[in-house]
């Protein structure tokens, strides 16, 4: 087994690893040379797209049609996508793997889960006119130069939202790159163009020039962390700068004539250079490596090294990371190396294993944490078994010990093991794979429709296996030439008792390849209704549709359906739809009360709900303002509901109405006041309140008002023009149908309390008591008495004596001598 | 109530606040933030306007006005995306402002509490949609309190009962749901109506729903986490119809916190009184009181300069409030002057002779806290004093006068003279109906006769534009006209066909159930009827039926009182309704119970022993109101939860609080016939 250091190399200070991945990559016919590349982040796929500005040799007809071509980095071609429209201008992919491609003319199409079919979006108009020259991406963006130096970023892909950037000035742009919104201060992106002899750095508000005079610069690339840039000068020089400008870290002459044809960063301390087929990897303090390729060389930049890509191997380069350096540097003297090397004794039945054990006694824990980062690592199986071993051997010492990492790098390995395999072609690092997560990783195999691995390794990693049976469901729809039934059997009994299969994502990958039979079928598999609503829309069963979105009780999606259904069926047709559906209908009127009151009408008229309907014209006489609209509407109003005898009262209410209106016209002429809009109690309480009294009268017997209210009216128009004399005028009244206490308390209650006091007598069907607290609170404490006098009521006589005042109290104690006496 | 780790108001209210300043943080730069009336209030719960400011907010306005103005760039409405309306306005105001600013604007729709089809339908066709920003904000429950949340959706009593459009009980569904994905499922769903069927029915179909949404959402990568298993920490959920109670609604709740509602109103657990009544707001806010309608009030209206108006604070962080408001108004005297006595002596302790140092300095540490009572006091004095002259007024001793009879099940007709007084001395409206509509929902309807009699009297008092009145509150079913027995599908379109009894049958519940106390003890309260000084309400009485078997049983039956309680098992058995089936077919609308068990018997069993063993554990049991709940039914149940002892706590929750004027509002005509 070759050494693990085999590969190192020093740069300055640093070890720096170059791993062979995959040997063999791409055929050798394969011009690398003539194409355009771009890689997934996290050692995805690699997309390859012939490059139309470079001639390239005549091949007949077959090939004419540009295709973009995804391979694995084992040079597996995993889809050739035919490009039938635009000439493309830029590659990238984002973090879950979408492939977009950009065309002149700014229309970007989303490739989703290395799948055939795209999502389109435009950048606008702008993008249309001046032509798009380069894209640069992120994780989940990018931002498109057009020729006219405008700047254009999309941040997300659900739903994209082309934003043009400030304006940069104009002028031939040297190089250019991007720092990802997650890494500038102002959390949007930032793009650094070089122009002339300086670089601008534009955000979304403005564009700021840098100042710098040593351009015009070759190239620009940023940090994975956005931390630094590197820069290529004019005079072959690179350039190692914070990403705020302020602080140049190291320099490097290259010493090469042509430019570089690309810089990239490796990780976040190394920048690498290529040219054809010669690399430089540029470490801290301009220290250097050389590399040379037999072939040409393309470089993809990954967040924790770099994958070089020639036709015949695929090599990571990357710093050794820090866990690897310990254990496996010449002369280390760490824990984790003594424990490695203990291991190693083990095996040979040395007894130098224990001395060793010994030696690390102190620091042992930490050795095995450092053995088993250190395994994580490795590339090479033998390694990686060999470190375990040493964690293993190491814990098994200990006493005390969490096994936690150890058990989950076991099974990490495992899955890294496996995907990295040449046919499957994902070589993950460890930091990818943790950046990426499990979870991702599966959905990166089933992309590539390795349904048996991706099962084995939910399984392994406990995760639902679901999305994995729908998406094969969904490539069998997609491409299984049997007759409809047999294939909507087939995947009905196959995902028969697995839990959380969606089949309406099926049923939707069905309808999108034209099956609309195929979708129904499957779509009854569904059991969320909710979810059959859109495809049911879409394949044309409306009253299904509807059907299922009352089922889910979703107001939202009934609302959704109903919106729908307005717009394509006629207005009988969709009354009859709904008028089965009482949860639709409701619906219906409740949107349609605030807009659309013709539609109610309609809908009224039809099911023949005449009260609605006439409470319908109700409201909207109210809304009138001019008297003749109004009668007419009340009219119509009460025209509606003649036929029927249930609603009688209505009609006669209707009428009244329209007679109030007359009258109080009437009466608006006579007096110059303003009557329209009050009731019937409210206009007579104004007419008395006016001294109106016969006016009042007639309204009273015309509306049939009772007696008793008619009074009450009255006494209270009265009390609030204080007439009091009218008032006064009415005690001498006999009889009054409401009783004399109403009197007695409303005119209290204005503050008239002698006024009030001549009611009191009135009060006959009252009790003594309550007569005298009515006098008490007149004041009258010696009426009160007299009272109580009258009716020998002793104790309220004494309790009166304790309110009364001066002369009062004699009068009360006379008045107890008086009764005293005739009680014994 | 005892505290636990499971279900925490305090969760919810921090989740919520998160939430929206992560959104408002979203969007870079200084914002204009358009907001819906209706959730100003809940809003202002939960962040500070100083906090708005502290992320962006310049300035805030009311969506309804219409006047949001073009000073920022960002503009970011918050309104709810469910109601066409809604949507419609703010595309509109959208449009206005791009017409009219001169500078490029960012806009932004934060939806409460989800992104609707509908909304992306409306947005699209009016042609904003590609240029907005559109984000969720799943503002649930709010907690009022710690043991009630609210949906805070006002509009849902004339949504669910009057429109019959059941999207609050979706909603209800959906909150409902989201609590059992952190607590575990509901063991046993209870209730009792049809709408309460309906929200039942939804919880288990969501349920099976969740399933596959938890797998098939790209975002939610872990679907252990939902592990459908029974909560070992909630027992069940008792969802009470508001449409199986609505006289509770309609009589004038008589508790300190009722009174208050019915008589200032409180929205969103402040009241706002006229300052003459409690003297204007102090300009320095030391005390919590003052310091806590000040902060709340301007989450929305940057500080309101309104002198007349004076908001108050009225929950818990106030001590003396939570002292007062479940009480019966008519001892609210008695413990006020308790207090003032107490701090008086309180205060004069400091008099007393020969302290030492360290009693001084204790009495100085004190002082904050006596400064913020004693301002209290005053606040509450002044309220008290307040409500009293309402409830010592003539019309407000004849309205209970007649809803007392009514309740007492007294023959309707002897309260029909008062009733055409209260018309003829113009009585406010609502009070009005609120009696008629009382009448008829305890007797099943009026008479016909009757019926046609009072609309003639409140038609000619009030105006004919409550013809619509009239028929609003009769689709709603407050006011209906009494069908002879046998034509039972009358009212409702929708009505069942499993049989349930379609109208309560009053007399028969009032008695079976013992829904009037005769010898009701207001100081020292003894049942829960002294909410309302008599009348035990309904719905209290039904959750009682599950929690209090063997209390229930007794009151209604004295003599098998032994019986009952030599078998105090059925106390602790997990709640059913068993030993009530009779009562409950005799009301209106369906029943609900149902079991809801995990996929896993292992892994619930599991989750149970982990657990503890059920014994040391607070069981919880969830009375949600669908189409809202009165605080004199909140102060029944804490009083119930106070009977129940530690080992068992209620959580109240709603669609939102009501009151009668509220019910009875939803079906009036608004406008009249004046001319403009």
């Amino acid at each position: 087994m070759s050494k693990p250091t085999a590969d190192w190399e020093k740069v300055g200070d640093r070890f720096y690893r170059k791993t062979q991945l995959y040997t063999d990559v791409f055929d050798q016919d394969l011009e690398l040379e003539n194409h355009v590349i771009a890689g997934a982040p996290y050692s995805g796929a690699v997309a390859l797209y012939r490059d139309e500005d470079k001639l390239h040799a005549y091949r007949g007809t077959q090939t004419a049609k540009p295709t973009i071509d995804i391979y694995s980095c084992a040079g597996k071609l995993i889809r050739s996508l035919n490009i039938d429209k635009g000439i493309v201008k830029a590659l990238g992919w984002s973090e879950d793997e979408t492939l977009l491609v950009i065309t002149t003319d700014g229309t970007v199409r989303c490739y989703h889960n290395l799948q055939n079919d795209f999502t389109p979006f435009t950048l606008g108009h702008s993008a249309e006119e001046h032509g798009v020259r380069a894209c640069r991406f992120w994780l989940s963006g990018f931002v498109a130069l057009l020729n006219n130096n405008a700047l254009i970023a999309v941040t997300r892909y659900d739903e994209p939202r082309p934003k043009l950037l400030a304006t940069p000035p104009s002028g031939d742009v040297a190089s250019w790159a991007i720092i990802p919104p997650a890494y500038t201060l102002s959390r949007s992106v930032e793009v650094l163009l070089a122009t002339g002899k300086t670089i601008y750095v534009v955000d979304a508000s403005e564009c700021e020039d840098r100042m710098l005079e040593n351009g015009p610069f070759k190239h620009i690339a940023v940090s994975p962390n956005g931390n630094f840039i590197a820069l290529y000068t004019d005079d072959s020089r690179v350039w190692v700068i914070s990403s705020d400008f302020q602080n140049r870290l190291s320099e490097y002459n290259s010493r090469v004539k042509t430019p570089p044809k690309d810089m990239q960063w490796c990780g976040n301390n190394a920048v690498v250079l290529a040219w054809e087929d010669e690399v430089h990897m540029v470490g801290p303090n301009g220290a250097a490596s050389k590399y040379f390729y037999d072939s040409w060389v393309h470089l993809i930049a990954d967040t924790d090294g770099i994958r070089i890509i020639t036709n015949d191997v695929c090599e990571f380069l990357q710093k050794v990371p820090d866990a690897s350096e310990e254990t496996f540097r010449l002369g280390s003297t760490s824990p984790a190396s003594v424990l490695l090397d203990a291991v190693d004794l083990l095996e040979k039945k040395s007894p130098k294993a224990d001395d060793n054990i010994q030696l690390i006694r102190p620091n042992l824990d930490e050795a095995v944490d450092t053995c088993v980062k250190a395994a994580g690592q490795e590339y090479s199986i033998h390694w990686q078994k060999q470190l375990l071993k040493a964690a293993s051997y190491g814990k098994s010492v200990l006493d005390l010990f969490n096994s936690d990492d150890f058990v989950d790098m076991c099974e990490t390995l495992r899955v890294l093991n496996a995907v990295r395999f040449y046919e499957i072609g994902l070589p993950l690092s460890y930091e990818q794979y943790m950046r990426l997560t499990p979870e991702r990783l599966i959905q990166r195999l089933v992309n590539r429709q390795e349904y048996l691995l991706a099962l084995k390794v939910s399984d392994f990693l406990r995760l639902p296996l679901n999305k994995i049976y729908v998406h094969w469901a969904r490539q069998k729809v997609r491409s299984a030439n049997a007759d409809e039934e047999s294939i909507c059997k087939d995947i009905v009994h196959r995902l028969d008792g697995k839990r959380g299969i969606s089949f309406e994502e099926i049923a939707r990958a069905a309808y999108d390849e034209g099956r609309s039979k195929l979708a129904i079928e499957l779509l009854d598999n569904e059991p969320r209704a909710g979810k059959q609503v859109p495809l049911l829309l879409s394949v044309g069963e409306e009253s299904l549709a509807l059907d299922k979105a009352v089922e889910s009780g979703d107001t939202d999606l009934v609302f959704y359906v109903l919106l729908h259904l307005k717009k394509k069926l006629t207005l009988a047709n969709f009354f009859r739809t709904i008028n089965s559906r009482p949860m639709a209908t409701a619906l219906v009127e409740a949107s349609a009360a605030y807009g659309d009151r013709e539609l109610l009408k309609d809908l009224y008229y039809q099911d023949d709900r005449r009260l609605d309907g006439s409470n319908l014209l109700l409201t909207e006489a109210l809304k009138q303002s001019d008297s003749q609209h109004r009668n007419d509407k009340l009219k119509v109003a009460a025209k509606l509901l003649q036929d029927s005898r249930e609603h009688t009262f209505q009609v006669k209410a209707i009428d009244e109405t329209q007679r109030l209106f007359r009258i109080q016209e009437v009466f608006e002429k006579d007096l110059g006041e303003s009557f329209v809009g009050l009731s019937v109690n409210e206009t007579i309480y104004k007419l008395i309140k006016s001294g109106n009294i016969k006016r009042s009268q007639k309204v009273q017997s015309e509306f049939k008002v009772a007696e008793k209210t008619y009074w009450w009216i009255r006494l209270r128009a009265l009390i609030s023009r204080r007439d009091w004399r009218e008032l006064e005028e009415m005690s001498k009244t006999r009889k009054s149908p409401i009783g004399w206490e109403p009197f007695f308390n409303e005119i209290l209650g204005a503050g008239n309390a002698k006024l009030a006091s001549l009611y009191i007598p009135k009060c006959t069907n009252l009790t003594v008591p309550e007569r005298i607290e009515m006098w008490i609170k007149c004041g009258l404490i010696t009426k009160g008495a007299e009272e109580a006098l009258k009716a020998k009521d002793m104790s309220s006589l004494e309790m009166l004596k304790n309110k009364a005042t001066g002369n009062a109290v004699h009068e009360i104690e006379r008045m107890i001598a008086q009764l005293a006496p005739s009680r014994r | 109530m005892a505290p636990t780790a499971t279900l925490d108001a305090s969760d919810i209210t921090e989740k919520a606040r998160r939430d929206l300043l992560q959104l408002l943080e979203g969007v870079r730069g200084k914002k204009n933030l358009v907001i819906e009336k209706s959730l100003a209030g809940p809003v202002g719960l939960f962040v500070k306007f100083s906090t708005l400011q502290e992320y962006g907010v310049d300035k805030v306005f009311f969506l309804e006005n219409n006047n949001v103005d073009s000073t920022q760039r960002n503009v970011i409405f918050l309104a709810r995306g469910e109601k066409a309306r809604q949507v419609q306005a703010i595309a509109e105001q959208i449009k206005r402002v791009r017409r009219e600013s001169k500078q490029d604007h960012e806009f932004s729709i934060f939806w409460v509490p989800r992104r609707t089809l509908v909304s992306d339908q409306i947005l699209e066709e009016t042609g904003v949609l590609g240029e907005v920003n559109v984000a969720e904000f799943q503002m649930y429950f709010v907690p009022l309190e710690k043991t009630v949340l609210s949906l805070e959706m006002d509009d849902a009593f004339s949504d669910i009962y009057l429109r019959r459009d059941p999207t609050a009980i979706f909603l209800a569904a959906r909150a409902l749901m989201l609590l059992q994905k952190s607590q575990g499922l509901f063991p046993r769903i209870l209730g009792k109506g049809e709408n309460a069927k309906s929200l039942a029915n939804m919880l288990l179909h969501m349920r099976a729903e969740e399933d596959i949404d938890a797998s098939s959402d790209p975002s939610n990568a872990h679907v252990h986490s939902f592990d459908l298993t029974p909560s070992a920490t909630i027992d069940n959920l008792i969802i009470i119809d508001r449409e199986v109670d609505f006289p509770t609604v309609l009589l004038t709740q008589l508790t300190y916190e009722g009174l208050i509602d019915e008589t200032f109103g409180i929205q969103n657990n402040q009241t706002e009184v006229d300052s003459s009544i409690t003297g204007a707001a102090p300009s320095q806010p030391p005390p919590q009181q003052t310091s806590g309608a000040n902060s709340q009030a301007p989450a929305v209206q940057p500080p309101a300069p309104s002198a007349l108006k004076r908001k108050i604070l009225l929950d818990s962080t106030d001590k003396l409030y939570t002292q007062l408001r479940d009480a019966n108004f008519a001892i609210v005297g008695t413990l006020l002057s308790r207090v003032a006595r107490r701090l008086q002596s309180d205060y004069d302790s400091r008099h007393k002779a020969n302290q030492s140092i360290n009693e001084l300095r204790e009495f100085v540490n004190k002082l904050p806290s006596y400064q913020a009572e004693q301002a209290s006091l005053k606040i509450h004095i002044s309220l008290a004093d307040e409500l009293k002259k309402v409830t010592n007024g003539d019309l407000f001793l004849r309205v209970l006068e007649v809803q007392q009879n009514l309740a007492a099940g007294a023959d309707p007709s002897t309260v029909h003279e008062i009733i055409e007084e209260l018309i003829a001395r113009d009585c406010s409206l609502t009070t009005v109906l609120r009696l008629l509509c009382l009448e008829s929902c305890v007797s099943g309807g009026l008479r016909q006769r009757d019926l046609e009699h009072f609309k003639r009297q409140v038609l000619q008092g009030y105006g004919y534009q409550h013809l619509l009145t009239f028929a609003a509150l009769e689709k709603i079913g407050l006011l209906i006209p009494r069908v002879s027995a046998g034509a039972g599908a009358y009212l409702n379109p929708l009505a069942n066909p499993s049989g349930a009894a379609t109208v309560t049958d009053y007399n028969l519940v009032r008695k079976s159930l013992k829904l009037f106390v005769d010898d009701v003890n207001e100081s020292e309260p003894n049942d829960i009827a002294y909410v309302f000084s008599g009348y035990a309400p309904l719905s209290v009485r039904l959750v009682q039926c599950i929690l209090q078997k063997p209390y229930l049983a007794q009151l209604t039956n004295p003599r098998t009182a032994p019986a009952a309680n030599s078998q105090p098992s059925t106390a602790t058995a997990s709640g059913n309704w068993k030993g009530f089936e009779d009562v409950l077919a005799r009301i209106k609308g369906p029943t609900v119970d149902e079991v809801q068990k995990g996929h896993n018997a292992a892994a619930s069993q599991a989750r149970k022993t982990l657990q503890g063993s059920g014994g040391g554990q607070v069981k919880t049991s969830i009375v949600f109101f669908l189409g809202g709940v009165t605080f004199a039914e909140i102060a029944a149940l804490r009083y119930i939860d106070g009977q129940l002892g530690e080992k068992r706590r209620l959580i109240v929750a709603t669609t939102s609080m009501i009151k009668g004027d509220t019910a009875v509002g939803a079906g009036m005509e608004g406008r009249s016939f004046k001319m403009r």
